[in-house]
């Protein structure tokens, strides 16, 4: 009989980190469907890094344990870390190697052939657009570079969980976006991410499944679309064409699906709109039926953001 | 398949052996041996001073250097090789790879005690051309001090691997490692040289035997006049190298396994 608990890629339970005095991590109950991109949200110093840091033990926690794939990471680290790749922050790398070098020492850590690490080299160094530094030595290489690196090392052996903490920290946003394709790809190949990020739209773009934290709490989780579609409405900013009376501003607050309207500029309000991309389709529809001269109708940050926002600004209250 | 351990002790004493050769430690290390091979055998004759005539008392002159090189290998090649992982975030790729803390540290132990081997090789290997070269024979007893030497080399590098897992930067580690033994055993001993108590504990007395072994103790200075150092009989001092090679290699293994990679 299989054991359920083996499929679980990511499992926290009770995870908790102190500090002295200082809860960096209280009792984290957390489970990382299989196959998912799960996004893990949080402000600097929310808890992201220590919850990774424990997961690769890096950390010891303070009570609770981290599971991977069923194993006890604190009890049987070599087999837990088995099937997993990470990027944690930025690494740093042996300024004296090259890329083929590091990946080489990496891979016959991880039990590769040495023709399994050639090859495996040289298709994860041309994902992450190294292939022309191969052999170059790593100490002349920039922030930017190294990240790349550690997003290759991290696929080297094809794993089956891949923990990323901030991949996109210190790259170009053509980097950024690179690497966001990157992570699309592994999730289409079936594997599971766990990538830690403070850019929501980051998180949104690729990510299935988020789980937000703040002060070492977890404040909520659960699926995007469902997380997006409980979210107290988007922000919308609509200009027209011409002023707006105080009428018109007090009948468009009125209308079912518009939760609120203010009028920033005479010709400028900012609504708040209730659900996803359908609801904001219904309110635009509804203001040019009405014959008000349209000219720019824009959601001012995501469904998850404004999420985000709420319980950020929730738990600072408590 | 993730390799067993031993199979990574390996990888990773391969490892820290090209970081030798790369960072050019080793090259420094061997142009400082061709400087003191160089200069013992070139002063004499540029000053008129004849070469001992026997291969332990031409061989000796050479082990009084041994000491001091022991101590630049164990700094070199042992002081920083854990606290570097932290201190320059190589830890952050290395640690979460499938290889536990301990098979790192071992593999680590094995690339410095093979780097200080090496080292030593060449300089006694150097003594005994030499010593064939000028007096026409060398001796067992060369071949000797360089197992002393080794075993002395050991000790340090025990040493040198504690304090690399204990401080928290590389210069502290090196620079301890370096006083330790340079001075404050040094220091300890000079007290101890005026009570009653035979400083036999002490690895800088223990490592007397490299030099004893090719000829009778020499006096030391000191104030009021030479006196002789305090040395343990070889199998006490071999005792004590390692004694102090273990005691500082298991807890260089336990305190790293335990040590969190922080910041």
């Amino acid at each position: 009989m299989t054991d359920l608990r083996t499929e679980i890629p990511l499992e926290t339970r009770g995870l908790g980190k102190d500090y002295g005095d200082f809860a960096a991590l209280r009792s984290l109950d957390l489970a990382i469907p299989e196959g998912t991109c799960f996004g893990y949200l949080g402000p600097n110093g929310a808890g992201k890094t220590t919850t990774i840091k424990i997961a690769t033990d890096l950390l010891r926690p303070t009570r609770g344990k981290a599971f991977v794939f069923g194993v006890d990471v604190r009890r049987e680290p070599r087999k837990a870390l088995a099937r997993v790749g990470t990027v944690i922050e930025t690494p740093e790398f042996y300024g004296y190697l090259t890329p083929l070098e590091t990946l080489a020492y990496a891979g016959r850590l991880r039990g590769m052939t040495r023709k399994d690490i050639a090859a495996r080299s040289e298709d994860v160094l041309r994902t992450v657009k190294l292939e022309g530094w191969a052999d170059r030595r790593i100490q002349k290489f920039s922030k930017g570079m190294k990240q790349r690196l550690a997003v290759a090392q991290a696929l080297l052996n094809e794993p089956d969980l891949v923990i990323l903490d901030e991949p996109t920290s210190g790259l170009d946003p053509r980097g950024m976006a690179e690497v966001r394709e990157i992570i699309k790809g592994l999730k289409r190949a079936g594997h599971t991410v766990f990538m830690s990020s403070h850019l929501l739209g980051e998180v949104q773009e690729v990510c299935d499944d988020v789980a937000l934290l703040n002060h070492g709490k977890l404040l909520v989780s659960g699926s995007v679309r469902d997380l997006s579609a409980a979210a107290n409405g988007t922000v919308v900013v609509a200009s027209f064409a011409r002023p707006v009376s105080e009428e018109e501003v007090a009948w468009i607050a009125g209308q079912p699906g518009i939760a609120d309207a203010v009028r920033e500029r005479p010709d400028t309000l900012t609504l708040r709109v209730p659900g996803g991309d359908d609801a904001r389709s219904r309110v635009l529809a509804v203001l040019v039926k009405r014959g008000l001269p349209v000219s720019a109708f824009r959601p001012e940050g995501s469904a998850l953001e404004q999420l985000y926002m709420e319980h950020i600004k929730e738990s600072e209250r408590a | 398949m993730t390799p067993g351990s031993f199979q990574q002790v390996v990888i990773v004493a391969e490892h820290e052996f090209r970081k030798y050769l790369r960072g050019r430690r080793l090259l420094g290390m061997v142009i400082l041996l061709a400087l003191i091979v160089g200069l013992i055998l070139g002063l004499p004759p540029a000053l008129g001073v004849p070469y001992a005539t026997t291969p332990n008392a031409f061989a000796a002159t050479f082990a009084n250097f041994t000491g001091v090189l022991v101590l630049l290998c164990g700094v070199l090649f042992a002081a920083d090789a854990l606290v570097s992982e932290h201190e320059k975030r190589t830890g952050y790729f290395l640690f979460p790879n499938p290889v536990r803390r301990e098979a790192i540290v071992a593999g680590k132990l094995v690339a410095s005690l093979a780097a200080t081997a090496l080292v030593l090789f060449l300089f006694y290997g150097a003594i005994a051309i030499a010593a064939l070269a000028v007096t026409g024979a060398a001796s067992w007893e060369i071949a000797l001090s360089y197992g002393y030497a080794l075993a002395y080399g050991t000790c340090v590098v025990g040493v040198a691997f504690l304090l690399s897992a204990v401080m928290r930067t590389t210069i502290s580690a090196t620079l301890l490692t370096f006083f330790l033994f340079f001075l404050i055993f040094t220091i300890v001993s000079g007290v101890l040289g005026a009570t009653d108590i035979d400083p036999w504990f002490l690895p800088t007395s223990a490592s007397g035997i490299i030099g004893n072994v090719l000829g009778p103790p020499t006096t030391a200075p000191g104030p009021g006049g030479g006196f002789f150092a305090y040395v343990p009989d070889v199998t006490t001092s071999l005792i004590v190298f390692g004694a102090y090679f273990l005691i500082g290699a298991l807890a260089a293994v336990l305190i790293y396994a335990r040590r969190e990679l922080v910041s």
